[in-house]
C-alpha cells in the first residue's frame, strides 16, 4: 500500500484565509446594499416603470424603391406577401411546430427543418422571428393567423414581394431580387435572413438605392404579450425610386417587332448615349424568381438552348458582318485612301491561291468607297485592307469602343474581340496570317462585338465623334468614354454613304426608307459557318447554321435623332430579317403607330397612383402570359 | 488515535456543501421553470429550457460523484496533459469553423460543447500544482510562468469572442495567486499597475474589443454616450429586479420576464427573475445562500490535507465567487454586461456540469482532510 505523505501538519496560508473571509463579507455587503437600493428605496419607482413598461421594439420594413420608365410607368413596385415565422424562444416543441407548419404550408419539412436548422448555425438570437416559409396564400392568412394562436412561437408576418409589371419585357435590363444568401448577409449589415436582395440587372447595381432603411417601431403589449398600439421611433426611409431612361411603349413595340426571333434591339440617343430601349429575345419572366423559383423552372431557364437568361444586347458576342464595314471605311479614311480610288470587284479576291468571294457571285464591277458601302462589295474591303494591314485595323478598332467594354451600368458585359497580331500571339500562340486580315475586313473571322458597342459606334459617327457610355438612368450625366479617330468629313462621308445606302436604287437597305424622316443605315449578314461553294437558300439551311442578321441604323426628323441597332441571330439576310424589325422601331419612334393603349400606372412626382382593383394587375399578368406564349409558340 | 488509518472516509465528506449544492440547484429549477413559462390564453405552456435543465442537473450530480470518488491527487501528474489537451481543442475551433464569426462550442448533435469550460478547470488544476510547489512566497519567475499559462487560454476564449470567460479565467488565477501569497514586489508592482489599469483599459483594450463589447462598458461608465440597445439590457434587468420591492410580485407573476422585456432571462438574466418575483426577502435570501455555500467551501480550504487540495480548493471558490460577484452585479447594475452566469440558477449545459464537479472535486478534497502519519 503506497501511502503519499503530505509535510506534517500542512497549515493553509493564514493570510490567504483572511483574505477569502473579507473577500465573502465584502460580496455579501455589496450585494445586500445594493437589493435594498434597489428594491427598497427605489422599489416603488421600478414597479411603476415595470407597469408601465410594457413596450417593444420592432423592425419595420423599408419600401424598395420602385423602378419606372421615363414616362413614369411602373416598371417594378412592392405587393404584400406574408410569411410563416418562428421564434425559437417562445416555442415548447420545436419538431412538431415544424411539422404543423409544414402541414400547413405545404412545405416539405426537411426544406423547413433545414432553414431552422441553419437559423442556428447562424447565430440568430433566440428571440428573433425566423421566417420559415414564404408567400402564404392571401386567402390562408387570416385563417392561419387564428392557428398560430395554438402554437406558440408562430407568427404570421407581413412583408413585400417584388412584382415586376412588364415581366418578360424588361427582365434583362431588370433584373430581380431573391433571398439574401449568407456572403450578402455577411457583408450587408442591415439584411436579415428572408430578405430579398437585388441579383442581378438595375435591382443589383441600384441596390444601395433602391433598398431605404428599415425602421424601428414600439409596439405596446398587454400582460399576455399581446400587441396593443404601435409606435414610430425612427421611420423606416423608402428606397429611392429609380427611373430609366427606357420607354415602356417602345420597348414593348420593339420586343413584338422581333417577332419571336432570337435577338436584340437597341435603340440609343446619340447625343447623350442614353437607351430607349433594350430589348433581348428570348426572355424569362423575372417574376418567377421573387418567389421561390422551383428547381425544375430554374432548369429549364437554365438548360434551354435559346439562353433566354443571356442579355444579349451586352453578353452576346458575334461577328459584325458587312455592318463593320462602317467602321473599315472610316479606318481606310483616316489611313489617306480617296474614296473617289476604284477597285475592279470581279466577286472574288485571289490572295494566293486561296480566293476569298464577294457576296455578290457576278462581281460589283469598278467600285468606290461609297458604292462599296452602298451595295457592300466584299472584295473593296478584302483589298484596302490587304493593303493596309492588321496593325492599323487593330488600333483603329479599339479606339473606336470595340473589343473593350462600354461601361454600362449592367453585370456582366462582355468587350467582344478585336483581333490583332498581339492577341492571336497570347491566345493561339501563332503568327498572324495576311488571309486572316482580309476575313476581319468583312467583319468576320475572330471580329465579335456586342450590339450595344455597335450602337455607341455608330453614335460617335452622328455626334461630332464621341462614345459615350449608353445610360439606362433618366437624368444620368453624359460620360464620353474615348472620341473616334475620325475628322468631321471623314464621319460625314460614312453618315452621307448609310443614308445612301437606304434611298440609292443599289442600296441594302431601300425597305428603311420612308417620307416623314431622313435614315442612314448599313446592313450585315454574319456566316456563323464557313461559306459553302453553293449559295443555300434561307430557309433550307439547318436553324443553326443559318447567318446572323444585323442592321446598324440612325434617323432624323428635325430635333428627334436616335440609333437604333437590330441583330437577329440566325436570321439570315441582313436586310431581309433585321430590316423590318428597324422599321417597326422607326414607326414607333417617329409616331407612324400609335402605341398600344396599355392602362398605365403613373407615378408623378412621388406619388404613386396605384390600381384601386386588380385589374391592373390581371392585365400585366395576362400581357407577360401572353409574351411568355409568344416565345414559346415561335420555337 | 483521532486520525483515521484509510485514505478515504466518505462521512467526513462536507456534507454542509453538498446540502446547499443541492438547496441552490432547486432553487435554479424552480426559478427556471418560472422563465420557461409562456402564457396562452388560460393555459401555461414550457419552451423547452425547464425539461433541458432537468436532465443536466442528473448529469451533473453522476459528474459530481465522479468526481467524488477518484483520488483528486491523481490529477496532479496529469495536470499539463489536460491543458494541452482542452487548449488544443479551443485551438482547433478557429481551424474547424475559420467562417464563423463565433467560435464558442462543437455541435455535437443537440449540444454543444464548449472547449472553453474545459479550460477552465485544466487551468485550475496545472495552476493549483505549480503553487503547491515551491517555497513561500511566489517569487518572479514562477508568478510569471502562471499568468503565462492563464494568459494563452485566456486569449484564445477572448477572441471566440468570449470576454466574460477570459477575465474568469484570470480573475481565478489573480485569486490563487493571492491566496498563496507573493513577494512584496510584485504586490507593490500589482497596486501601481492597479492604478493605472483604467488608463490601459483605455488605451490598450478598449481599441480591440468588438463593437458590442466596448457599447457595454461605455454604456456602464456613462449611459448617456452608449448606443440605447446596450443600456436597455442593463436598464429592464433593474427595474425587473426593484420591482419586485419587498415581497416581490409572486412566483410565476413577474412581467418583466413573462413580456419578454428581460434578454436571456433563462441564461445570463436568470437573477432578474428571481429578484422580480421574490423580491427582497427571496433575493437576500439567495444570497445569504450563497454566502453559506462559498463558506462551506472555504470550510474545506482551510481543512485540506495538502498543499495541492488547499490550492485547489481555493481555485474553486474563487470560480463560484467572481461569478456570483459579477453576474449579480451585472443584474443589479453595478457591473458591466458581460456573458456570465450565475451558479445553479442560469440555464446552460456545459457550465452546470463543470458546476458538478467542481462541487465533487471538493468534495473529495473534504473526505481527505485528515493528514496520514507513517507508523
Amino acid at each position: 500500500m503506497r501511502i503519499s505523505i503530505e509535510s506534517e501538519g500542512y497549515q493553509p496560508p493564514k493570510h490567504g484565509l483572511i483574505m477569502l473571509q473579507v473577500l465573502l463579507a465584502l460580496l455579501f455587503c455589496v450585494l445586500v446594499f445594493r437589493l435594498w437600493h434597489l428594491q427598497i428605496v427605489q422599489g416603488d419607482l421600478n414597479l411603476q416603470r415595470a407597469q408601465a413598461n410594457r413596450w417593444r421594439e420592432r423592425q419595420i420594413y423599408a419600401n424598395r424603391g420602385l423602378v419606372l420608365d421615363d414616362q413614369g410607368v411602373i416598371l417594378a413596385e412592392n405587393r404584400p406577401s406574408y410569411a410563416v415565422a418562428l421564434t425559437r424562444e417562445d416555442c415548447p416543441d420545436i419538431p412538431s411546430t415544424l411539422a404543423k407548419i409544414s402541414q400547413w404550408t405545404g412545405e416539405a419539412l426537411s426544406k423547413l427543418e433545414r432553414r431552422y436548422q441553419n437559423s442556428l448555425l447562424e447565430g440568430v438570437p433566440g428571440f428573433n422571428p425566423v421566417i420559415l416559409a414564404h408567400d402564404v396564400k392571401f386567402g390562408r392568412v387570416a385563417w392561419l393567423e387564428s392557428e398560430a394562436l395554438n402554437w406558440p412561437g408562430v407568427t404570421v408576418v407581413a412583408q413585400q414581394r417584388r412584382f415586376y409589371t412588364h415581366g418578360a419585357k424588361f427582365s434583362h435590363v431588370l433584373g430581380y431580387v431573391a433571398l439574401a444568401n449568407a456572403a450578402e448577409l455577411r457583408d450587408y449589415k442591415d439584411l436579415f435572413r428572408g430578405d430579398s436582395v437585388g441579383k442581378r440587372g438595375v435591382e443589383l447595381i441600384q441596390e444601395n438605392r433602391l433598398r431605404g432603411a428599415k425602421g424601428l417601431e414600439m409596439q405596446e403589449v398587454d400582460a399576455l404579450g399581446r400587441p396593443l398600439v404601435r409606435e414610430n421611433k425612427n421611420r423606416p426611409h423608402s428606397g429611392e425610386d429609380v427611373r430609366l431612361s427606357l420607354d415602356a411603349d417602345l420597348q414593348e413595340a420593339a420586343a413584338l417587332a422581333l417577332g419571336g426571333h432570337s435577338g436584340c434591339i437597341v435603340v440609343m440617343d446619340p447625343d447623350t448615349g442614353k437607351l430607349l430601349a433594350l430589348v433581348t429575345a428570348p426572355s424569362y419572366d423575372n417574376n418567377l424568381f421573387t418567389g421561390r423559383l422551383s428547381a425544375e423552372d430554374w432548369g429549364k431557364l437554365r438548360d434551354d438552348e435559346r439562353h433566354p437568361l443571356q442579355n444579349r444586347a451586352i453578353q452576346s458576342v458575334y461577328p459584325p458582318g458587312s455592318v463593320w464595314k462602317l467602321m473599315m471605311a472610316a479606318m481606310f479614311l483616316r489611313e489617306g485612301i480617296k474614296p473617289g480610288e476604284t477597285v475592279a470587284c470581279t466577286g472574288e479576291f485571289k490572295l494566293g491561291n486561296r480566293s476569298f468571294r464577294c457576296w455578290r457571285s457576278g462581281g460589283h464591277g469598278r467600285v468606290d468607297m461609297l458604292r462599296s458601302l452602298v451595295e457592300s462589295c466584299d472584295v473593296y474591303y478584302y483589298q484596302m485592307a490587304d493593303r493596309v494591314g492588321i496593325d492599323k485595323l487593330t488600333s483603329f478598332a479599339l479606339s473606336s469602343g470595340f473589343g473593350r467594354l462600354t461601361g454600362i451600368d449592367l453585370p456582366s458585359e462582355k468587350p467582344g474581340v478585336v483581333p490583332g497580331r498581339e492577341w492571336k500571339a497570347t491566345m493561339r500562340g501563332e503568327p498572324w496570317q495576311r488571309g486572316e486580315t482580309v476575313n476581319a475586313s468583312i467583319g468576320q473571322g475572330y471580329t465579335l462585338v456586342t450590339p450595344v458597342q455597335m450602337a455607341v459606334y455608330v453614335s460617335s459617327l452622328l455626334n461630332g465623334g464621341l462614345l459615350f457610355k449608353p445610360l439606362l438612368l433618366d437624368g444620368a450625366r453624359p460620360e464620353a468614354f474615348g472620341r473616334t479617330p475620325s475628322t468631321e468629313e471623314e464621319r460625314a462621308f460614312i453618315v452621307q454613304a448609310m443614308r445612301r445606302v437606304v434611298e440609292d436604287r443599289q442600296g441594302t437597305a431601300q425597305r428603311l426608307g420612308r417620307r416623314d424622316a431622313v435614315i442612314g443605315a448599313k446592313t450585315g449578314t454574319a456566316q456563323v459557318v464557313a461559306l459553302k461553294d453553293v449559295r443555300q437558300r434561307v430557309e433550307d439551311t439547318l436553324y443553326e447554321h443559318r447567318d446572323h442578321a444585323w442592321i446598324a441604323t440612325w434617323g432624323l426628323k428635325g430635333e428627334q435623332r436616335y440609333v437604333v441597332v437590330v441583330m437577329v441571330e440566325h436570321g439570315g439576310g441582313g436586310s431581309a430579317s433585321a430590316g423590318p424589325v428597324a422599321v417597326a422601331v422607326y414607326d414607333y419612334l417617329f409616331g407612324a403607330v400609335k402605341p398600344r393603349s396599355v392602362p398605365r400606372q403613373v407615378a408623378a412626382s412621388g406619388y404613386v397612383v396605384r390600381p384601386q382593383d386588380d385589374s391592373g394587375l390581371d392585365e400585366a399578368i395576362r400581357a407577360s402570359t401572353q409574351w411568355v406564349e409568344f416565345i414559346e409558340g415561335s420555337k | 488515535m483521532t486520525q483515521g488509518m484509510e485514505e478515504r472516509h466518505i462521512w467526513k465528506a462536507n456534507w454542509a456543501l453538498l446540502f446547499f449544492t443541492v438547496v441552490l440547484s432547486v432553487i435554479g429549477l424552480l426559478n427556471l421553470y418560472s422563465a420557461s413559462v409562456i402564457r396562452l390564453g388560460e393555459g401555461i405552456s414550457l419552451a423547452p429550457y425547464f425539461h433541458r435543465q432537468c436532465l443536466w442537473v442528473g448529469l451533473g450530480v453522476l459528474c459530481m460523484l465522479g468526481c467524488m470518488f477518484l483520488d483528486y491527487r491523481r490529477l496532479i501528474s496529469s495536470a499539463e496533459l489536460f491543458l494541452i489537451l482542452s487548449v488544443a481543442l479551443l485551438a482547433a475551433l478557429f481551424l474547424l469553423y475559420p467562417d464563423n464569426a463565433i467560435k464558442r462550442w462543437y455541435p455535437l448533435g443537440a449540444v454543444n460543447f464548449q472547449p472553453s469550460e474545459a479550460v477552465k478547470i485544466s487551468v485550475m488544476l496545472l495552476a493549483a500544482k505549480m503553487l503547491s510547489r515551491g517555497k513561500n512566497p511566489l517569487g518572479w519567475k514562477e508568478f510569471g510562468i502562471i499568468v503565462c499559462i492563464g494568459l494563452v487560454p485566456a486569449i484564445l476564449v477572448l477572441k471566440q469572442p468570449d470576454l466574460g470567460t477570459a477575465m474568469i479565467i484570470m480573475l481565478i488565477l489573480g485569486g490563487m495567486i493571492l491566496f498563496r501569497g507573493v513577494k512584496v514586489s510584485i504586490v507593490k508592482v500589482g497596486l501601481v499597475f492597479l492604478v493605472f489599469s483604467p488608463l490601459a483599459l483605455a488605451k490598450l483594450v478598449l481599441p480591440n474589443l468588438l463593437d458590442y463589447q466596448r457599447d457595454r462598458l461605455i454604456g456602464f461608465v456613462s449611459p448617456d454616450k452608449a448606443s440605447p440597445k446596450s443600456v436597455y439590457q442593463s436598464e429592464q434587468s433593474k427595474i425587473a429586479v426593484g420591482s419586485g420591492q419587498i415581497r416581490g410580485r409572486g412566483y410565476l407573476e413577474g412581467t418583466q420576464s413573462k413580456l419578454r422585456f428581460i434578454p436571456a432571462k433563462h441564461t445570463d438574466f436568470a437573477m432578474a427573475v428571481f429578484g422580480e418575483e421574490w423580491g427582497f426577502v427571496g433575493s437576500v435570501t439567495l444570497v445569504v445562500l450563497f454566502c453559506i455555500f462559498l463558506l462551506s467551501i472555504y470550510a474545506t480550504v482551510s481543512s485540506a490535507g495538502d498543499r495541492f487540495g488547499g490550492m485547489l480548493g481555493a481555485g474553486i471558490f474563487f470560480y463560484f465567487f467572481w461569478q456570483v460577484l459579477i453576474n449579480m452585479g451585472m443584474v443589479l447594475g453595478i457591473m458591466p454586461v458581460v456573458g456570465i452566469p450565475l451558479p445553479f440558477i442560469s440555464y446552460g449545459g456545459s457550465a452546470t456540469l463543470v458546476n458538478f464537479c467542481m462541487v465533487g472535486l471538493l468534495l473529495n478534497i473534504s473526505m481527505h482532510r485528515y493528514v496520514f502519519r507513517v507508523v
